[in-house]
């Protein structure tokens, strides 16, 4: 009997696998088709269309966009690093003029294609990349991390702000530099010694978790600085980030800095009243903007840097920790982000986007 | 650890039929480099100032005075402690004698220490959240480890551990947050762990198709499913779907007042203390009851169990089925007692290391335990001296569990005996 009811688990188990990825090929479509000459096909990465990041935020963005100009546009999902390039393939063949895709791991298949089609015009996020035809859409996500510094010096109590990355890797160690660099920069102004644990910018070096999954060691890793007494924690690795906001919560007196999106809506719901701002990344405009452009016919090959000046990237508002930044501070942000836009304050790092 | 060393006749008094007396060098050869090494390491790369050890965690109730120390001379002196013992080694090994274990675990405690010292000079390194969080990284180790020790003991290789811990951190998160209970999750995970174990004893034992196979094949078809669910059900509905309540730490009166370990051992979630349960238990059972031998007969020789009545092919299910209902349990350590919310491919290769430390530990639950907390305590360190600072590396850093593990299983374990008929399918003739 044992066997039997194995048996049918397995095969009910198998079946319903085989149904479920049967739904996970259905393609996103989008119902407006009113231009019909011009169409947009967007490639993800294997992080999926609702990854809480760059692939969700440049989906909606296209969506956005298909919604202003009436165009048509859909999503092709690869599921792993293998089926990135027949999707870039399947996305050309489909014969729409824009092909959007996202992540630096569809670089070499974007390359290719769109040195077979020089008629095409492509887009990439997150990856800077050479082509006649190809625009990379990149984020100076130091510009924000330099302010979400700042903030940071001038609302910890402890004096100590502590940050860990996933991987050293330039769009991570980006963030760190731009963090490091904001409490440096308030350290000065105020002629405080707020200290930074995780990253040294001199030797580029700092602490790592070694995967972006993980979410258990993104918690012993918060909860190492939490010992140290930093009470305010920045982590750049994805979901393990989760991991240091149950940290941070179970903790008490301390709080987070999200990154890529708004973690106080992103997040579960018990981390709201720890979210102290978050380092946004503003994918969905600068997708519309360049679909616009094409559109009207002004596509270039020139990188689209998001900074703080075109609203590329931003801090996010303090929600209910508000009441932890002073007016004073306040303005002294404000002043800080005029003066990053105008160029009187510089924030540089070896991993800004070029 | 012991048994080989045993082996090896302690005195030097020769028998033909053992064949020539042997002198095990690899203890002075082990000792000795690793003292050349702390040499090199802590006078070549000597670093100034001091080192501060804090012994108690804020919330205890007796304060330890942190202990501060001069991190060059400490580093002096630990180095020379180190070349000494390794000197003695050989000089006991030259007289003949085996080198007494005491002498090496005081040997590596040395180390450790030298090295915690070495590496937080300037800095402040606190023990009990040192100790804390490798608990933490090994309590999911521990329960997968148990879950294949019992499984591999029974005659079934046990690959799709990894798998076993990812459906018990799904469905825990699923059920918990639907129901609103972490115990109804606890439980949801593991039936979940019994289903992929299922799954995995139907093929191996029934259709005798190749146990690594369908353990592999398990693992991915586990991580498929559980992201493609979390992508379209748990992450649009998150609030009602993937927003667990977590269990809370039960302080254990008196025992958790104990200085250094009270607070890491006895200030837990229930999952910890469940899992301090499932290793006696498991060791218990497996060494002391009726089932024990029954199960390791199975999984050393089937046909004998068969001959004397015991329903091979039964006994060999089910235990496959408690060996995944102790891994889910592992499972939901990473939702409903660390961090909450379910994320895709969150046990990020959990349970392989659970297998690792199942053969480092010979396939003897306290030992298998013992391995886990060691890559645990690897894996914490490497976080902890990252953040203070520490000069090495973090890319090598991030090599130290592996190697710790490597050389531990290389060097203390030996040669090590899997149950004999561990993998091979039991075909009634």
């Amino acid at each position: 009997m044992p066997k039997n009811i194995a048996l049918r688990s397995a095969a009910a188990i198998g079946a319903a696998v085989l149904f479920l990825s049967g739904c996970a090929q259905a393609p996103e479509t989008d119902g407006a088709s009113s231009d019909a000459d011009y169409c947009a096909r967007m490639v993800t990465n294997s992080g999926g269309l609702e990854d809480r990041s760059f692939n969700q935020s440049s989906w909606e963005g296209l969506e956005r966009a298909a919604d202003e100009f009436g165009i048509d546009a859909e999503a092709i999902v690869s599921q792993n690093e293998t089926d990135m390039a027949p999707n870039v393939q399947q996305a050309v063949d489909t014969g729409c003029q824009f092909i959007l895709t996202v992540g630096w791991e569809l670089a070499d298949a974007t390359i290719s294609q769109a040195s077979e089609n020089p008629d095409l015009h492509f887009a990439i996020v997150d990856e800077v990349v050479e082509g006649d035809n190809i625009k990379p859409i990149v984020f100076d996500t130091a510009q924000a991390a330099y302010l979400a510094g700042y903030l940071a010096a001038g609302v910890t109590k402890t004096g100590i702000v502590g940050t860990f990355g996933g991987g050293n890797q330039p769009p991570v160690t980006l963030f760190m530099d731009g963090f490091v660099d904001g409490v440096d920069k308030y350290n000065q102004t105020h002629g405080t010694s707020v200290v930074v644990l995780g990253w040294d910018k001199e030797t580029q070096d700092g602490a790592f978790t070694g995967d972006f999954e993980d979410v258990n060691k993104g918690k012993t890793y918060a909860e190492s600085m939490l010992d140290q007494g930093a009470d305010v924690i920045l982590p750049v690795a994805g979901q393990v980030g989760e991991g240091a906001a149950a940290a941070v919560l179970e903790h008490g007196n301390s709080s987070l800095i999200w990154v890529d999106n708004d973690g106080y809506e992103t997040l579960p719901e018990e981390f709201r009243p720890i979210v102290l701002t978050s380092i946004l990344k503003n994918m969905e405009d600068a997708v519309v903007a360049i679909v616009g452009a094409d559109i009207d016919g002004d596509f270039n090959n020139d990188a689209f840097i998001g900074t703080l000046e075109n609203n590329g990237v931003e801090i996010a508002p303090f929600h209910d920790l508000a009441s932890l930044v002073s007016a004073e501070l306040q303005a002294e942000l404000d002043q800080l982000r005029a003066d990053i836009i105008s160029g009187a304050v510089e924030v540089s790092s070896p991993s800004t986007p070029e | 650890m012991t048994d080989t060393a045993q082996r090896t006749p302690a005195a030097p008094h020769k028998d033909i039929n053992t064949g020539p007396v042997q002198r095990s060098w690899k203890a002075p050869i082990a000792l000795g480099v690793f003292a050349l090494l702390a040499v090199i390491l802590f006078m070549g790369f000597g670093r100034a100032g001091e080192s501060t050890l804090t012994l108690s965690a804020r919330a205890d109730s007796i304060q330890l005075v942190p202990l501060v120390l001069p991190t060059l001379a400490t580093c002096y002196i630990i180095a020379a402690v180190l070349v000494a013992i390794a000197v003695a080694a050989t000089l006991m090994v030259r007289r003949g004698t085996r080198v007494p274990l005491w002498l090496t675990t005081v040997f590596s405690i040395l180390l450790l220490l030298g090295f915690l010292v070495w590496a937080s000079a300037g800095a402040n390194l606190p023990i009990p959240g040192l100790l804390a969080g490798s608990l933490g990284l090994a309590v999911p180790l521990i329960f997968g480890a148990l879950g294949g020790v019992i499984s591999e003991r029974v005659g079934v290789v046990n690959i799709a551990i990894e798998g076993q811990l990812l459906a018990g951190a799904f469905s825990s998160a699923l059920v918990a947050s639907v129901t609103g209970s972490p115990i109804i999750g606890l439980v949801a995970a593991m039936v979940s762990g019994v289903l992929v174990s299922f799954v995995l004893a139907a093929f191996a034992i029934k259709y005798v198709v190749d146990q690594v196979i369908v353990g592999v094949v398990l693992n991915v078809l586990v991580s498929g499913l559980t992201g493609f669910l979390f992508s379209q059900l748990l992450s649009p509905n998150s609030d009602a779907l993937n927003s667990p309540p977590r269990f809370n730490e039960i302080a254990i009166p008196l025992l958790s007042e104990i200085p250094i370990i009270g607070h890491v051992f006895f200030r837990q979630t229930l999952i910890v203390y469940l899992m301090y349960l499932a290793v006696a238990c498991v060791y218990v059972g497996l060494f002391h009851t009726k089932w024990g031998l029954r199960l390791r007969a199975v999984g050393e020789h089937p046909q004998a169990a068969d001959t004397v009545g015991i329903n091979v092919g039964s006994t060999r299910f089910w235990n496959v089925s408690l060996a995944g209902a102790i891994a889910g349990l592992g499972g939901a350590f990473f939702t409903l007692g660390s961090v909450g919310a379910f994320g895709k491919d969150m046990t990020a290769g959990a349970g392989f290391i659970a297998l690792a430390a199942v053969i480092f530990g010979r396939w003897d639950p306290i030992r298998a335990t013992l391995a886990a907390l060691l890559f645990g305590f690897a894996s914490n360190l490497q976080g902890v001296l990252n953040i203070i600072g520490s000069p090495v590396p973090s890319e090598f850093m991030l090599m130290l569990p592996y190697l710790v593990t490597i050389f531990a299983v290389a060097g203390l374990v030996g040669k090590s005996r899997p149950p004999a008929a561990s993998g091979k399918p039991y075909i009634k003739s």
